[in-house]
């Protein structure tokens, strides 16, 4: 009651020594305990006795504290007299270590010397939790922004991601270095096949990489279906929820699984969120993630899907500006090539291997069908043509379909409403299926279609002129008559686009005048070769009536009126009189005729020029020239492809004719216009070469000069066999002469020359009424005489078939053979 | 395209405008036309040669053969030489006149290959 009455600050001294709100201890200078309060006694669990007298202060420390005791406290304590706050473990009666905070003074005797140590013992356990709770908040804190800056370096990685793979790569490193995760992978869906794929992973060794429906039970199907976070939290859940799973974590030691939806992020109200792809992380222990880490998780999900969505839509669009180009060029190049085969080829060339791995076209154009292809291998062929008759058939396309065993696509080439072919073709694995992908193939179809069928209907043209301008060019010449001989030679441009207008005839007009005409319609193609008929039937209409060569062209200026598109052509024309080698000529707007007499130099006949038939601006006073030729002259007709060169004058052009003619003018008149041809434009040229060469009269002698090439015996043998026909000399007489001229030939070709294409062999013949002497010139040298048995029997057969036969081997050779007319 | 009327040299591979290859009855028959001379019989040789290599009999006829020179003659020696080696009947078939008969009588090539018909030819190598 008494005590109940003292006021609270009115306290006994000794209990406020025994139960203070901290432990006292004295000690002795060498930590022995002398006193302890009932405090210290409580939290520790000793009692008095145990310790007073017994222990020393150290001896209840931790065996760390004990060390901390002996470095620090102890001297600080004999330096200062004091020490503060120093924090120790004590370790209680039961073990347990009691955190503390200690204060010490030292007294000391008056001699100075340690006489105790005064020490209060704070209980410092409250204090030690709040610091290892900061000290864990701060590594969580730094935890969070590591993994902040681990995700703000993904989301700025993802920005940056063109493409569905560099998003995968960005995204797939991101659990490991964010959450520690062991490994992770990344699936995306394709809606187009309705499958689920693997496209990333940090360990490729874990999981299942094959490809799943997207009905599949695998969890990872589930997960993107449902498009929620899962957290498979250990073995036991996963064979409870997702038991595809068990297997690959036991094998890889992983205890949790995350699997994150990707997904674009609330779009529009209607449609929600849709799911693009699954990312799936593990852990190798049982980990819990934090509320905060999950948070995390699913933005990161959002992030990757709204990249992956970015990177498909920038995908469809650089696709579909690839397939636009494809086709715009595809259309160029077949521009190109006019004719049907190379377009076809371009088709495929052009479809492999850039969209498909194999491409066929087949063309259903003509008796046999136009079939090319490209890559491979080719796809079963059985199949191909069952699906090929059903496209054909149907004009509908068929698209390669999954699981399909042949894997082709097939589209019809349809132009103005017919089938025309097919294209089947297997798209390069990376293109299949994609609705905008069929899109494109139809496209490319019916481009191809069209350009195929334009080139269907051009080789038609093409081969309907061709045919034309070959039934007029190679219809029947007069031939037989001894008293003049023709040759021609026509030749097409080399890139043969369409026909030309120029044309040659030549026919008698009666028994004793023959006309010969070279001309060229302005134009090309079907409507030049028509036109062209028109002209020659009516020239050969007006001859018959006409009086001349220049009432011939007028008469062909009133055809022209009417027939337009001979307007403009152009024609020489001579009419010569057989009886007695009289020519009259006359040129509306064509190149001069070019006459080679026996004697003298080639000549261009340069009168009688008028403008082209119909000419408006021209000079349309049609004259002509009349001249009379020596028995083996020769008459060139042509027309400007043969002299016309854009690299030269056509000065150059006449000169370079001339020349050639003249230094051709012993050769055989057989093969002369195509040798010519040869010389002045050569293989590679861009117009159409025609020419008519005649030659008028028998000589009375032939000679001839040809090159020691064994081709050329042949031509030789030709002239000469019109020659002795001409002068009627016997078949008998004529073969043996043939023979043994060819004979003597083939020896200067063998043996004079070797076969030296630049050696000349000089033949002149001549005839009499009772003999045939033929004369046989090389300048070679002369190898070893008749050793030769095979070159024997030609020197025997010369022998044998004619009378007389000398050699004169003084320089070269020359062979002078006669032969007696009549006799067997 | 190229044509022309006459004598212009015929590439090889158009051996065909020279010969041509068929059977009568159990015999090969190997036609020869046009001009035959240093020019094109080599490579008519080589065509014939692998043609008949297989075969039991030849007949070889000349009977359109308008020009036949040493060239010729060379082939056809060879070549009914080797047919003879082997003991594989032949017959060359000429017109008793023209320019090939011509040529093998001045050259004095063997009677006995030669025969005028077809029918007989064939006929003379069948027993």
């Amino acid at each position: 009651m008494t005590q109940d009455l003292r006021p609270p600050w009115d306290e006994d001294p000794d209990d406020l020594y025994e139960h203070a709100p901290c432990g006292y201890l004295t000690t002795l200078p060498d930590g022995t305990i002398v006193r302890v309060n009932q405090t210290f006694l409580s939290w520790t669990g000793y009692t008095r006795g145990e310790l007073v007298g017994h222990r020393r202060f150290r001896d209840l420390l931790t065996s760390g504290g004990r060390i901390y005791h002996e470095t620090h406290y102890a001297p600080l304590l004999r330096m200062q007299d004091e020490v503060h706050e120093l924090a120790f473990d004590l370790v209680c009666s039961d073990g347990r270590q009691l955190p503390t905070l200690v204060n010490s003074v030292l007294a000391r005797a008056e001699s100075g010397q340690p006489r105790a140590i005064r020490t209060t013992v704070f209980n410092a356990t409250e204090r030690r939790q709040y610091e290892r709770e900061l000290l864990l908040a701060r590594q969580i804190a730094e935890d969070s922004e590591r993994r902040v800056r681990v995700l703000q370096q993904v989301v700025a990685d993802l920005a940056a991601a063109p493409t569905e793979a560099e998003v995968a790569e960005a995204m797939v490193r991101a659990p490991e270095a964010a959450f520690g995760a062991a490994s992770s992978s990344i699936y995306l869906i394709d809606d187009e096949r309705d499958i689920i794929y693997a496209v990333a992973s940090t360990d490729p060794t874990t999981g299942n990489w094959d490809d799943m429906a997207r009905s599949s039970e695998r969890a990872v199907a589930r997960v993107a279906d449902r498009g929620d976070l899962h957290v498979v939290g250990s073995v036991t859940e996963a064979r409870e929820h997702f038991p595809d799973l068990v297997e690959s974590m036991r094998r890889s030691g992983r205890s949790t699984v995350v699997l994150l939806p990707l997904t674009t992020g609330p779009t529009d109200e209607l449609a929600g969120p849709q799911t693009l792809g699954v990312l799936a992380f593990s852990f190798k222990g049982e980990r819990r993630l934090t509320d905060g880490e999950l948070r995390v998780v699913r933005l990161l999900g959002q992030q990757a899907g709204q990249a992956l969505d970015r990177a498909r839509l920038y995908d469809e669009l650089r696709r579909r500006q690839e397939r636009s180009k494809f086709l715009a060029e595809t259309t160029r190049s077949l521009d190109e090539l006019h004719r049907l085969l190379p377009r076809t080829r371009r088709v495929v060339d052009r479809v492999v291997p850039e969209i498909a791995d194999w491409a066929e076209v087949r063309l259903h154009v003509g008796t046999t069908p136009v079939v090319e292809d490209a890559g491979g291998p080719r796809p079963d062929e059985e199949l191909l043509t069952q699906r090929l008759g059903k496209v054909a058939a149907s004009g509908e396309p068929v698209f390669a379909a999954d699981g399909d065993q042949l894997d082709c696509s097939v589209l019809p080439l349809t132009a103005r409403g017919l089938v025309l072919g097919t294209l089947a073709l297997r798209m390069a694995p990376d293109r299949r299926g994609a609705a905008a992908e069929r899109a494109f193939l139809i496209e490319l179809a019916d481009r191809a279609g069209l350009a195929l069928e334009n080139a269907r209907l051009y080789e038609q043209e093409r081969q309907i002129a061709r045919t034309l301008q070959r039934s007029l060019l190679a219809g029947d010449l007069p031939s037989g008559d001894t008293r003049f001989a023709v040759e021609t030679h026509y030749q097409a441009a080399t890139h043969d686009l369409e026909v030309g207008g120029d044309w040659f005839d030549a026919f008698l007009i009666t028994q004793d005048k023959l006309a010969v005409v070279v001309g060229d319609v302005v134009g090309r193609g079907i409507e030049a070769a028509t036109t062209m008929g028109q002209l020659r039937s009516a020239v050969r209409a007006l001859a018959c009536n006409a009086s001349g060569p220049a009432q011939l062209i007028e008469g062909l200026d009133r055809f022209v009126e009417r027939v337009e598109s001979a307007r403009m052509a152009t024609v020489a024309y001579v009419e010569i009189d057989l009886t007695d080698g009289e020519v009259a000529y006359s040129c509306a707007g064509h190149l001069p005729p070019l006459l080679q007499e026996p004697a003298g130099s080639p000549e261009y006949l340069m009168q009688a020029r008028s403008a082209p038939l119909g000419s408006k601006a021209g000079d349309k006073n049609r004259t002509e020239q009349r001249r009379r030729l020596p028995a083996g002259s020769r008459l060139l007709l042509y027309t400007d492809g043969l002299i016309e060169r854009r690299t030269r004058p056509i000065d150059k052009g006449f000169e370079l004719l001339a020349r050639e003619y003249a230094r051709r003018r012993d050769a055989p008149l057989q093969g002369l216009a195509a040798t010519l041809a040869d010389t002045l434009v050569g293989r590679d040229h861009s117009d159409d070469v025609c020419m008519l060469c005649l030659t008028l009269g028998t000589e009375e002698r032939i000679e001839r000069t040809i090159g020691a090439d064994r081709m050329q015996i042949a031509l030789l043998r030709a002239d000469l066999r019109a020659w002795l026909v001409a002068h009627e000399v016997e078949s008998g007489c004529r073969d043996a002469v043939l023979l043994a001229c060819s004979e003597a030939v083939a020896n200067a070709i063998e043996h004079g020359y070797r076969d030296d294409p630049f050696g000349m062999i000089d033949v002149v013949a001549t005839v009499t009424t009772d003999a045939v002497e033929v004369r046989v010139t090389d300048r070679g040298t002369w190898r070893g005489a008749v050793s030769d048995v095979a070159r024997g029997r030609g020197l025997q057969l010369i022998r044998e078939s004619m009378d007389q036969v000398l050699f004169d081997r003084s320089d070269g050779t020359t062979v002078t053979m006669r032969r007696r007319r009549g006799a067997e | 395209m190229e044509f022309t009327r006459g004598g212009r040299p015929v590439p090889m591979g158009q051996l065909d405008r020279w010969v041509t290859f068929s059977t009568f009855g159990d015999a090969e028959l190997v036609s020869l036309t046009g001009e035959i001379d240093l020019a094109n019989a080599p490579e008519i040789g080589r065509a014939i040669v692998e043609r008949i290599e297989t075969a039991g009999k030849v007949l070889i006829d000349l009977t359109t053969v308008s020009f036949l020179d040493s060239a010729g003659v060379r082939l056809l020696d060879a070549l009914v030489g080797d047919l003879n080696d082997h003991g594989k009947p032949t017959r060359l078939v000429v017109g008793r006149t023209g320019a090939a008969r011509m040529t093998l009588q001045l050259c004095a090539f063997r009677e006995d290959v030669l025969a005028t018909d077809l029918d007989r030819a064939a006929a003379e190598i069948s027993s």
